[in-house]
């Protein structure tokens, strides 16, 4: 008598068909596209280039009116002033192009005089220079240098 | 014999490099001018993204291109392929975070929809599409194939993630090692536990990527036995 496990003649399944594979490729390639048109989207709703400096707010001034952007400027020191619902200050762009800018809200802990940021907001009307801020990014450079060089003097007289 | 010794340095050496990498990088090295100890993250973030868009990504893409040439045509480089791409997918989540953790402070925001953050999110995505495709396919070669070419096309969104500080404007910093005028920006005894962080963290690829190969070599000739084992088994029961 066989025994029960050789008696098991159970049929085998058949090889899956190329075209369920080619189907379930496609499906992938679906989500993935639909995935990947979302973040283009964000991308490109929130523009690829992800500011206007201030040269270029001042050219388009009259066309921008008071649409919201963000602004690209460097703070002018001693320009800085707390007020109740945030800071007050001015960036400049090239040729001492001048924003005035009043912020609301907690300014990053980066944020300082003779620094890049990046303000979100709109001009207050269609010809100021004024822009209220409701957004404030520091945008940092590459650069990245010891906080405090040259303080240990050695026995040699040089500085490290 | 040399290969055997650097296989069995290749985990301690990698090990060693880290270490050293974050003592230098927590203890040694001075805060920065403008970032104070925020730039500690400067050792970490820069060298897990070199891993992830380069090494990684670029593993896979010339394993993937070895694979499609008839020449050098093997499983061998689509199990590269494979293991490269899902060290990639760990490396670019790490990319992704350890930005948002230094963007937070500095920027003040986690995340912002940027041409160098979108990119970045783009490639992650697609390195996961990557993964997803080879379990759709059950035939060996078809997949081996269709995921090649998969990670080719893939690939061209490397170029467009290192040159979208350059092409477009971001809030994302521009180069800081690969600058266009060759010049290094990073000062002092910074500079070099970041070159030390880049040959850790590339070691670290290299140690996963071999130990991920060693398993699914396991898992493959696992089940080749399988598979031995149950036709062993339907050839006994026709001779009974």
């Amino acid at each position: 008598m066989p025994s029960t496990e050789t008696s098991e003649l159970s049929p085998v399944a058949p090889p899956k068909s190329p075209s369920r594979s080619r189907w379930r490729s496609v499906g992938v390639l679906v989500v993935l596209g639909a995935a990947i048109i979302v973040l283009l989207s964000q991308g490109i709703l929130h523009s690829l280039n992800y500011f206007e400096t201030v040269d270029q707010a001042l050219a388009q001034r009259s066309s921008l009116g008071t649409k919201v952007i963000r602004l690209e400027g460097v703070v002018k020191p001693g320009s800085i002033s707390r007020t109740s619902n945030g800071a007050s200050f001015v960036i400049t762009g090239s040729k001492d192009r001048q924003v005035f800018v009043d912020a609301h809200g907690s300014p990053p802990q980066l944020f300082q005089a003779d620094i890049p940021v990046v303000v979100v907001g709109h001009f207050t009307s269609s010809t100021s220079l004024d822009f209220e801020g409701t957004q404030i990014l520091v945008k940092h450079t590459a650069t990245y240098i010891a906080a405090h060089p040259k303080r240990v003097k050695a026995p040699n007289g040089t500085t490290r | 014999m040399i290969k055997q010794l650097s296989q069995r340095l290749l985990g301690p050496v990698t090990l060693l490099c880290l270490a050293l990498t974050f003592w230098l990088g927590l203890w040694v090295t001075p805060p920065d001018r403008v970032q104070g100890n925020l730039v500690r993250l400067l050792y970490v973030h820069p060298a897990v993204a070199w891993v992830a868009l380069y090494v990684s990504f670029g593993t896979a893409t010339i394993a993937s291109i070895l694979y499609l040439w008839k020449r050098t045509r093997s499983f061998t480089m689509d199990r590269i392929a494979h293991c490269a791409m899902e060290v990639s997918v760990v490396f670019i989540v790490l990319t992704l975070i350890t930005g948002s953790i230094w963007g937070r402070p500095t920027w003040g925001v986690w995340w912002a929809w940027d041409a160098r953050l979108t990119s970045t999110a783009i490639l992650g995505v697609l390195a996961v599409g990557y993964l997803a495709l080879r379990r759709a396919n059950d035939d060996s070669t078809l997949r081996a194939r269709r995921s090649a070419v998969f990670a080719i096309l893939s690939a061209i969104n490397v170029p467009i993630i290192h040159f979208s500080v350059q092409w477009w404007k971001t809030l994302h910093q521009g180069a800081t090692v690969f600058t266009s005028n060759r010049q290094l920006l990073v000062h002092g005894s910074m500079a070099w536990t970041l070159l030390l962080s880049f040959v850790g963290f590339t070691l670290l690829f290299f140690w996963l990527l071999r130990a991920r190969y060693r398993l699914e070599v396991l898992r493959e000739s696992t089940q080749q036995m399988m598979l031995d084992e149950a036709l062993l088994l339907r050839q006994r029961e026709g001779v009974m």
